[in-house]
């Protein structure tokens, strides 16, 4: 597993373009976090990729208009707990059958 | 006060736009509605696939930024294939859709679909614009990212409300980008390095691919080639390039390229790449690429860069600098003589085969078409076989003279662009070749070619089937024509007659040594009209393209017969 740190202006897609470089590659993205950082944006991914993955990736990632750093980073300990609250929510009317009645009435 | 519709007309005459192919629909009308008295020039074509690969044909033919138009929904939906196609072989491209109010944006409204999502991995940069005020920085923006480092495609997707809505326009404005931290510029030592490359080399080559055409450094990469003296190709969009009588020049290179030229890059041990992006139709299989070589890439975009094997050497940036640069220090240096290598890799063993087999006729065919062309003709082809034997036998050095779909592959292409071609060059012959697979995918653009009387020479190649596609399957997949038999195709010259295009006829008897009096006269009148003209040659179903490198196979495994 690689960690990748991206700075990049929060711009229409551009965060999508970032992720897009990984998921047309059929890359797998077990850990994505992005956050405000100062004036621009960062998004941190934790991606299974080996050595010429990860060189299309981060030329691909520069490539991008708004993309300001990338640059690829050690693993932090909550990256690798993540697949402790990564499960999808269960759908709403399993937790709120009554909501979900009324609102099919 | 302006209409929205209004300023994005005055942004595109600010931006140099004097020509835009469209088809209309609800969401874009207002901006039709005020197209009259705008200065734009505006091509109605019959479908939106047509619109835009006619304005990628104007940018391929002029260097400037083509312009389509269409709306929401399905009109956006049916522009996708020419951006993934100006995608893949860096062609300007600005396209405006209409997109469905602002308040019914999300809602699945009539006409809707998410033009920003649907082209986001397409394009360089796209925009969804839903307020009037956004609409000047939007189109300064997206001419800016289109003809700028690698040119490409940019969407720009606006609420029909903000093109209705009304503002003070002080004026179109510039658009200034931020700077890119400078992390991927070129070593500006490089020509130290790649002269001592070159000092060590034995056997090297160069591979010229589109990027020198679009850099503009064709006259720079000539007078560099001419003083290195290497074994040089091209890639299908590199053609025209390098001049064919260069004594170095050893044609196309790749899966239907030269046996010169592919035996030559197999065996290099210094590879100089000037413009291209090596795709899989050009290195055969990539692990088996170039074996030997070590590989200097000039290039604009880092992001093409070791895609296939990591270079020795990369030279990023527009090659109208880096190629002066590396000249200016080279020839002070007493590089090494390199006569045996060219003299083994151009030499006569290696030459051409005349062409043989059954598809000698379709060749010859096209030899006498091309034998006849003035030198500034543009070439247009479509997508398949015929594409293939044009590029072979192409033999002009015009660096625009050779405009086809290389890495999207999309058929279709050669009738809708060669009107986008023709209108950018009234004067010039436009030479448009289709199989008949291909033409029947955007036949009713005929329509436009008539209401323009552009002059456009359409050539049929017909052998009544999908003719790549049953080439492999009569190679790899035991002769089984899945779905490839066109045997039932209309009858072509009737089909103009009804757009009202005159047309004719030739097949391979015409060719023959009996005929070709008769044949060199149609040839002639065909391309002597001043007006559109179809011209079908039928040739046998079962013609392939030789030579040829089997998928996984490497580029000196080509196979030269059936």
């Amino acid at each position: 597993m690689q960690a990748f740190h991206i700075h990049y202006r929060n711009t229409q897609g551009t965060l999508m373009r970032i992720l897009n470089a990984a998921s047309r590659r059929g890359i797998d993205m077990p850990y994505v976090q992005a956050i405000p950082n100062e004036h621009a944006h960062a998004v941190t991914l934790l991606l299974d990729v080996n050595p010429k993955q990860t060189g299309q990736l981060c030329r691909d990632w520069r490539a991008i208009i708004d993309v300001t750093d990338v640059r690829a980073g050690a693993l932090a300990a909550d990256m690798t707990n993540a697949g402790d609250w990564s499960a999808p929510h269960p759908p709403a009317s399993v937790s709120a059958p009554a909501a979900a009645r009324s609102a099919m009435a | 006060m302006l209409r929205g519709a209004e300023i994005v007309l005055q942004c595109l005459r600010a931006e140099g736009v004097d020509l835009a192919f469209g088809y209309p629909g609800g969401a874009i009308m207002p901006l039709y509605d005020a197209l009259r008295d705008s200065g734009i020039r505006h091509v109605l074509t019959r479908h939106e696939q047509g619109a835009v690969f006619a304005a990628e044909g104007h940018a391929r033919a002029t260097g400037k930024v083509g312009v389509a138009i269409a709306t929401s929904g399905p009109g956006a939906t049916n522009l996708v294939t020419g951006i993934a196609d100006a995608k893949m072989d860096s062609v300007p491209l600005v396209c405006i859709t209409g997109q469905v109010r602002s308040s019914l944006i999300g809602s699945d409204a009539f006409q809707e679909t998410d033009v920003f999502g649907m082209t986001l991995s397409l394009t360089k940069w796209n925009r969804l614009v839903r307020t009037i005020d956004e609409i000047p920085l939007a189109i300064a923006e997206a001419f800016h990212w289109a003809r700028s480092g690698r040119p490409g495609p940019v969407v720009v997707d606006i609420a029909t409300d903000a093109l209705k809505a009304k503002m003070e326009f002080a004026g179109p404005v510039k658009f200034q980008p931020h700077p890119k931290p400078a992390d991927v510029h070129g070593d500006s030592t490089f020509s130290e390095t790649l002269i001592a490359l070159l000092e060590n080399a034995k056997r090297p080559v160069a591979l010229v691919g589109a990027g020198a055409k679009l850099s503009g450094a064709i006259a720079d990469l000539r007078q560099l080639l001419d003083h290195l003296q290497i074994p040089t190709f091209a890639t299908v969009h590199g053609l025209g390039a390098v001049p064919v009588d260069a004594p170095y020049y050893l044609g196309m290179v790749g899966m239907h390229g030269t046996r010169a030229a592919n035996l030559a890059l197999d065996e290099t041990d210094l590879l100089m790449v000037f413009g291209a992006r090596l795709d899989d139709r050009v290195t055969g299989e990539p692990t088996r690429f170039a074996p030997h070589a070590r590989i200097v890439h000039f290039e604009i975009d880092p992001a093409q860069l070791d895609r296939v094997r990591t270079c020795e050497l990369a030279v990023i940036g527009d090659l109208a600098e880096t190629i002066p640069s590396f000249y200016d220090q080279v020839r002070k240096v007493s590089l090494p003589d390199w006569h045996n290598w060219r003299a083994i890799a151009c030499g006569i063993e290696r030459a051409e085969q005349d062409p043989r087999g059954l598809a000698a006729p379709a060749i010859r065919f096209l030899d006498e078409l091309f034998s006849r062309l003035p030198e500034d003709s543009v070439v247009v082809t479509d997508v398949g076989q015929h594409q293939m034997w044009a590029a072979q036998r192409f033999r002009s050095s015009s660096p625009r003279g050779f405009i086809t779909s290389g890495g999207l592959g999309a058929m279709g292409f050669a009738l809708p662009a060669a009107i986008g071609v023709q209108l950018a060059k009234p004067e010039t012959t436009v030479l448009c070749i289709s199989g008949d697979g291909g033409f029947q995918l955007n036949l009713q653009e005929l329509a436009t070619v008539r209401r323009l009387g552009t002059p456009i020479k359409m050539v049929i190649i017909d052998n009544k089937y999908l003719g790549m596609v049953r080439q492999w399957q009569q190679l790899f997949y035991s002769r089984n024509y899945a779905e490839t038999d066109l045997s039932d195709n209309p009858d072509f010259v009737e089909i103009a007659k009804a757009y009202r295009i005159h047309g004719s006829r030739l097949d391979e008897e015409s060719m023959a040594d009996g005929n070709f009096a008769a044949t060199s006269q149609a040839i002639d009148s065909f391309l002597h009209s001043t007006q559109p003209e179809l011209l079908t040659f039928e040739c046998h179903p079962e013609a392939n393209v030789f030579p040829m490198v089997p998928a996984g196979a490497r580029l000196s495994e080509m196979v030269f017969e059936e």
